[in-house]
């Protein structure tokens, strides 16, 4: 047989936001004419999704539409910090910091409203662009709502902080606080590894993540996804070769990177164990979701065919020299037990 | 320099122009005609992020000279929604999540509407094949087979037009639904401009020179033959920095230009701007400057013996960061423990490979703030560094993300900013720089190469007592992000396990090789390799379940951390058992059961089959044609 298979699991925690030091974020709402609404926050897009995580979270919280929502970009001269767009932090804390400023901006639209209908505020609801009250003929758009408001010389905004309760470690033995949110994931991987050319194929993952909340659960899936395959790259395939301080890999003709025909199946399991601190339940998952991947494969080709690569990547070459070893081992030991007999 | 004519009909659009015969048909579609949804990923025909249609057929427009356009129909990305409405691949693109950076996605809709062209049948198996020239870092190129599918299917009728709407979201209830991707449109159509793509009235262009030694002292830098030549604004070194010259995530250690001295082969050394940038380039070649070589150090381990070269001052013992952790008392777990095991891990330094290489543009608005405009992951700690580098008031420098390509931790060094401010500061205009897919790989940082040693203790139940974990990271020349990639390595290292005796030392050391940085997962990847390695290797000596033995060690609500933070809910559990369900795992210690599984997945149920293209080798070694 020159095509084993085998399966392979491991597992992942990491932590959420900037590491060992107070993170923080700052956001500024405003319900707009016409029933929209503008978001500023230093963020912008580095393909997460996070733009659209915002507008969702800002509609929900604000009675509108996520395609009413605008958001601001990301300019040091323009909007609020929110700082550096890495660490597993931008849905944790924009999403948090932007919920927080929708409601206060939400908060001065109904109090307007709850003036005009003589009830108290925390009666009105609003969705996808109406405001009402419930149980009652009490409604209006959220256009009006917003006229109305202006008459009465309001602008409905909001700004908003959301910080963390985090400390640094101890300079002798660790001790600190280093994030106040930390998610876990597991994956299962399938791989056939073929013996006679040493390429390994990854057919199948399985992966389970926790993410607090998934505010967009085919976003949450896409990072999976594409952190499954970049660690596949690493796992397999990808090498940066310096000899001499020179690389001898300039260009993707020699950094061979995962195409459509390496990537294994992906079922990914969103796990939601909201986080008790910040006003949504969101977590994170851009990170976390390859930290499991590389060992659930190697422990799968160990299950294949009986080789523990510690040595990235899992070249064919490599496998190759693993079984020859193997082999050779083996063979010496059958000897050592023949020549004891 | 020679002029051609070009005479080719462009999205439908007739065109008689003239061209230059050192132009590739990219250049001429992105910087003459100004259709800038084909983007440049690598410039030699490896990821497709170019790819356009000439005369109908899949090309990669980086490789095409432009004279080949004479007289050809081509179509771009912009061509496909010349109605003004997207596409049924666009809308199906949008509707599936299919893009995430997008910075390959254009390419990747050209490759995917000439599949479905080719074959309105394909399935997802032919749809992989034909998409294999296009690379695409983000997604997993699970959401795009899923679109291109789902385009496949409404185009033939199998599937209602309606399956290409937002789904219904219930009240109002947005979190936790699957709205479309709000950017999609911009991405999937080519409109969205990321910062190679921008274009300023009077903008010069800028060029690098870099070290080509990895350790060398400069005794001297002549520009003056290349600040003569006609198109060349401004020459910019080390000693046009008016501030404190210094960055990094963390240490600034690393000047905008290299200052006396280079640490890496591929360190900026000086910077040129002009009309454009052939003339830069060649300017560069103009600039002389003069190095004595230093011995250098490849290796963390060499690097941190006592007498090894110092690369930098301030850390004579070349050690940029260690970060330990200390908890119980280790020798008594390992004198406690039933089984002791010890194994060493290695992880090879990794290129991030965002399909957008770097690029910004910088000016000077007329209130004489400083402003760059680049794809950076962390405007706000790139404006503290950059008003000091310049010595400005905060006020007076400005940062705006463009829309990032790809960064994945690979964005967050301030590596070219720098120069494009001091240029913009210099020469009074826009500059702009666009690197090289070469350019971006040797200059800029790689997930740290690591080698880890793990020890660990445990009963024979299964239960850890001890664990000793010790990993060297190769920092290379300069810090950026090392120091919180070794705290985050170490904090959580050893995994979400009970450990009641345990050491975590990690080091990251400087050597003379392309500097380390941040990379999505940032630590935790190397040493939880390490550790995820290390428990199966235990539990097939202890004759446990793989999933067994991680329970039995789980950190479980309220459990205290490894640096003695009590965590409230802990769903280290819930995930466990999520992922043995869904994969159907069959029970057992992991003694390379291999083909004696009961658990292997039939295909169709959550793996791929095994891709058999081209010739194969079977057992007996002769060629064979794939089935």
């Amino acid at each position: 047989m020159a095509k084993k298979r085998g399966r392979g699991v491991a597992g992942c925690w990491y932590g959420i936001a900037r590491t060992a030091t107070v993170d923080r974020a700052g956001a500024w709402v405003e319900i707009d004419d016409g029933g929209t609404a503008k978001v500023v926050t230093g963020v912008t897009e580095i393909g997460e999704g996070i733009l659209t995580v915002l507008a969702q979270i800002a509609a929900e919280e604000l009675g509108v539409r996520p395609e009413d929502v605008t958001i601001g970009d990301n300019d040091t001269a323009r909007s609020p910090e929110a700082a550096h767009a890495g660490a597993t932090r931008q849905t944790y804390m924009i999403g948090n910091v932007v919920a927080l400023a929708s409601r206060e901006a939400f908060g001065k639209l109904a109090q307007v409203v709850a003036d005009e209908w003589h009830v108290s505020p925390d009666v009105i609801e609003a969705a996808s662009g109406e405001i009402w009250v419930g149980g009652t003929n009490h409604k209006m758009s959220m256009d009006t709502a917003v006229h109305l408001a202006k008459s009465r010389g309001v602008v409905p905004l909001g700004s908003a902080s959301f910080g963390t309760d985090t400390t640094g470690l101890h300079p002798v033995d660790g001790a600190g606080r280093p994030w106040q949110a930390y998610v876990f994931g597991c994956q299962v991987a399938e791989v056939e590894v073929d013996t006679v050319t040493g390429e390994v194929q990854v057919l199948g993952i399985w992966a389970a993540h926790d993410v607090g909340r998934a505010v967009n659960p085919k976003g949450v899936e896409g990072q999976i996804e594409g952190g499954i395959v970049q660690a596949l790259g690493q796992a397999l395939m990808e090498d940066y070769k310096i000899d001499k301080g020179h690389t001898s890999t300039p260009g993707f003709a020699k950094y061979i990177l995962p195409t459509s025909l390496d990537v294994p199946q992906i079922t990914s399991v969103i796990v939601e164990d909201p986080d008790p601190i910040g006003p949504l339940g969101v977590k994170g998952i851009g990170e976390p979701a390859m930290v499991p991947t590389i060992p659930a494969m190697m422990n799968a080709i160990y299950d294949a065919i009986g080789v523990r690569v510690t040595e990235l990547p899992a070249s064919p070459e490599k496998i190759l020299m693993a079984l020859k070893d193997k082999e050779r081992t083996e063979n010496d030991r059958r000897a050592a037990a023949q020549a004891a007999e | 320099m020679p002029e051609m004519r070009i005479e080719a009909t462009i999205n439908g659009r007739k065109i008689a122009r003239a061209a230059k015969p050192h132009q590739r048909l990219l250049d001429f579609l992105r910087d003459d005609l100004h259709l800038t949804g084909a983007k440049e990923g690598c410039g030699a025909g490896e990821c497709g992020t170019c790819s356009v249609f000439i005369d109908g057929v899949l090309f990669k427009s980086c490789m095409v000279p432009v004279g080949k356009a004479q007289g050809k129909t081509i179509e771009t990305v912009e061509a496909l929604t010349r109605t003004g409405e997207l596409s049924v691949l666009q809308k199906a693109f949008h509707k599936a999540g299919a893009s995430q950076c997008g910075y390959c996605i254009p390419g990747m809709v050209m490759a995917a509407t000439a599949a479905i062209r080719i074959n309105p049948f394909a399935d997802r198996e032919e749809i992989k094949e034909r998409l294999g020239g296009n690379i695409c870092r983000c997604t997993g190129y699970q959401k795009i087979f899923d679109a291109v599918e789902l385009a496949r299917d409404v185009q033939n009728g199998k599937l209602p037009v309606t399956a290409l709407a937002e789904d219904e979201t219930a009240d109002g209830k947005y979190i936790g639904a699957n709205v479309r991707r709000l950017d999609a449109p911009s991405k999937v159509s080519g409109a969205l401009k990321y910062a190679g793509d921008m274009v300023m009235p009077d903008m010069l262009h800028l060029q690098v020179l870099r070290s080509p030694h990895p350790h060398a002292l400069i005794e001297s830098i002549d520009t003056s033959e290349a600040e003569a030549m006609e198109g060349v604004e401004g020459v910019i070194t080390w000693a046009d920095v008016p501030g404190e010259d210094g960055f990094g995530v963390f240490v600034h250690d690393q000047p905008i230009m290299a200052r006396g001295k280079v640490r890496y082969v591929g360190e900026a050394v000086a910077a040129v701007a002009a009309e454009d940038a052939v003339i830069a380039r060649k300017a560069l070649s103009k600039i002389k400057v003069v190095y004595k070589l230093l011995a250098a150090l490849f290796d963390a381990e060499a690097a941190m013996q006592s007498g090894a070269p110092v690369i930098h001052d301030y850390a004579p013992d070349n050690v940029t960061k260690h970060i330990p952790i200390r908890k119980g008392d280790i020798a008594r777990g390992f004198a406690e423990s039933d089984l002791v095991v010890e194994e060493t891990y290695s992880t090879q330094p990794i290129e991030h490979a965002y399909l957008e290489p770097e690029a910004g543009l910088a000016y000077v608005d007329p209130d004489g703030v400083v402003t760059v405009i680049s794809p950076s992951q962390n405007i706000t700690h790139h404006r503290h560094m950059l008003a000091k580098i310049i010595a400005k008031p905060i006020n007076k420098v400005r940062f705006i993300m463009s829309p990032v390509g790809g960064g994945f931790g690979g964005k967050e060094d301030m590596i070219y900013q720098g120069m494009l401010a001091l240029m913009a500061m210099k020469t009074r205009r826009p500059v702009r720089l666009v690197f090289t897919r070469e350019e971006s790989i040797i200059s800029t940082a790689k997930r740290h190469p690591s080698k880890t040693v793990l020890r660990m203790g445990l009963t024979r139940e299964g239960r850890i007592k001890a664990v000793s974990l010790k990993m060297i990271c190769d920092g290379g020349a300069y810090g950026l992000s090392t120091e919180g990639v070794m705290r985050k390595a170490a904090i959580l290292g050893a995994g979400p396990y009970n450990i009641p005796n345990l050491q975590v030392d990690t080091y990251g050391i400087y050597t003379n090789n392309t500097p380390s940085g941040a990379f999505r997962s940032f630590g935790a990847l190397q040493t939880q390799f390490a550790t995820e390695s290390h428990l199966d290797i235990c539990a097939e000596k202890l004759g446990l379940d793989p999933f067994e033995i991680r329970r039995i060690n789980a950190m479980r609500d309220g459990a205290e951390t490894h640096t003695k933070q009590q965590l409230k809910s802990v769903s280290y559990l819930r995930v466990l058992e999520a992922a043995e369900k869904a994969s159907k795992w069959e029970q057992g210690a992991p003694v390379s059961r291999g083909d004696r599984r009961a658990d292997l997945t039939p295909v169709g149920e959550g793996v791929r089959a095994a891709c058999s293209l081209g010739a194969r080798f079977e057992a007996n070694g002769k060629l064979e044609a794939a089935e």
